[in-house]
């Protein structure tokens, strides 16, 4: 610390000597003039705040905020960089898939029912005998049409009902199986009794019902009939108990 | 009465003055800071009129705000704290004002611009020049430097007492006083003391 001092005794004493500046001969009555300005005229001042959000003072710094808005829009849309969020396309989920066509199916159901009553010419399913009354011919008509309609009701019905079921899963397809087990069912060889019976009465058939047949081999052809056979017994047993 | 409060230290008289409003004991300080403040706060601006403006304003700092002061400090430093932050303020006003206006100045006019001349000693021989080359330099020295110089080697406070002042502690205001000094010899270089 001394030998700072020595080494700047020069500065020090230069400094130390300097002429004293003195206050002005009127400083006291000037400031007790100042301070009895000020008693009497105690103006509130302004918080800095309240400074800041003085509408003038606002408008330099609004204007380069809407000077910057400017801008970024202007360097934004010149930017080759970034999309136009109204211009891209919507982006497809690969995990849904949309089947639609419902008429090719309803095409098909119709051509299936056209083979089954072909079918059942070939096996000559007698027709309504024509020396029954008119009334009844035409309720018989009647009903066959209440079945057609009925039929083509359900068809539309199941359309729906998969349609919803797709939906629900988060998927809009419809499953196969839902109008093949129609087909299938009227593929199969129904009897001419069956058949008959089917045209006569209203009541729910194999056709309506949404099943599939499949092709038993001979072996579990072997022991569906073993089954068969065991649900008889114990059908017959019951009824002998009874 | 009066003779009695002259008799009074620098902290008595505030509290006279905080307690009873005394403004006898307000005036009594005014008389004895007056003058020391001016010298101050004149070397930290180089400009009396704005020096003048700067006491007075710590005068009217003090009359109002004579409530806030804590006797557990020396009333001079608080005095001091006071007309330092006010000397600062003006300093950059005028500085800033000074970067506006520099188109106002001429060649000659320019404020704080020592001419070479100025150094040599033929040139610098009544003490009149002297002082305004001094203060000049003085000018020139980095503000914080210079504050802490002038409290240490015109006003002739202790580190301590400066330290309370600038709110640093006294290793820095140690530091601050020779790189000032350092600066303000390196400025005089050629200059022929007394």
């Amino acid at each position: 610390m001394e030998n700072d001092e020595k080494k700047y005794e020069k500065v020090i004493n230069t400094l130390k000597n300097l002429k004293e500046v003195k206050a002005p001969e009127n400083f006291e009555a000037d400031l007790r003039r100042r301070i009895n300005s000020e008693k009497f005229s105690k103006k509130e001042r302004k918080g800095f705040w309240q400074n800041i959000f003085v509408p003038a003072r606002l408008i330099p710094s609004l204007g380069l905020i809407a000077a910057a808005a400017v801008i970024f829009f202007v360097m934004d849309a010149n930017s080759e960089k970034m999309d136009n969020p109204f211009l891209i396309e919507p982006r497809v989920r690969e995990d849904l898939i949309a089947v639609t066509d419902y008429e090719q199916l309803k095409e098909e159901h119709q051509k299936a029912l056209k083979k089954s009553e072909s079918l059942k010419r070939e096996k000559n399913i007698p027709e309504p005998k024509p020396e029954q009354d008119e009334s009844k011919s035409f309720r018989d008509e009647k009903t066959s049409g209440r079945k057609e309609q009925n039929r083509l009701d359900n068809l539309s019905t199941e359309q729906d009902m998969a349609k919803d079921k797709g939906k629900s899963e988060g998927n809009i397809a419809l499953p196969e199986s839902a109008f093949a087990g129609i087909s299938d069912s009227i593929q199969t060889n129904v009897s001419a009794e069956e058949s008959s019976d089917i045209i006569a009465d209203e009541r729910v058939t194999k056709d309506e019902l949404n099943f599939r047949q499949i092709q038993l081999s001979p072996k579990e052809q072997k022991v569906v009939n073993e089954l068969k056979t065991q649900v008889q017994s114990l059908g017959k047993n019951n009824k002998t108990q009874k | 009465m009066d003779k009695n409060l002259r008799e009074l230290s620098d902290e008595e008289l505030i509290l006279e003055f905080q307690k009873n409003n005394l403004e006898a004991a307000f005036e009594i300080l005014v008389q004895r800071y007056k003058n020391p403040l001016t010298n101050f706060v004149f070397r930290f601006l180089g400009d009396y009129e704005s020096c003048n403006d700067v006491v007075q304003e710590t005068m009217i700092k003090v009359y109002r705000y004579k409530d806030t002061y804590s006797s557990v400090a020396k009333f001079s430093t608080w005095i001091y704290t006071i007309a330092g932050n006010l000397a600062k303020t003006e300093y950059r006003r005028q500085r800033r004002r000074n970067i506006f206006t520099i188109s106002d100045y001429g060649e000659d006019n320019k404020p704080y611009d020592l001419p070479d001349e100025s150094y040599r000693p033929d040139v610098a021989t009544d003490s009149g020049i002297k002082d305004e080359i001094i203060q000049k330099a003085l000018m020139k020295v980095k503000e914080t430097y210079r504050e802490a110089v002038i409290l240490r080697d015109s006003q002739g406070m202790s580190y301590e007492e400066i330290a309370e002042i600038l709110g640093v502690n006294e290793g820095t205001v140690k530091s601050r006083i020779n790189r000032g000094r350092a600066q303000l010899q390196e400025l005089l270089k050629g200059f022929s003391y007394r």
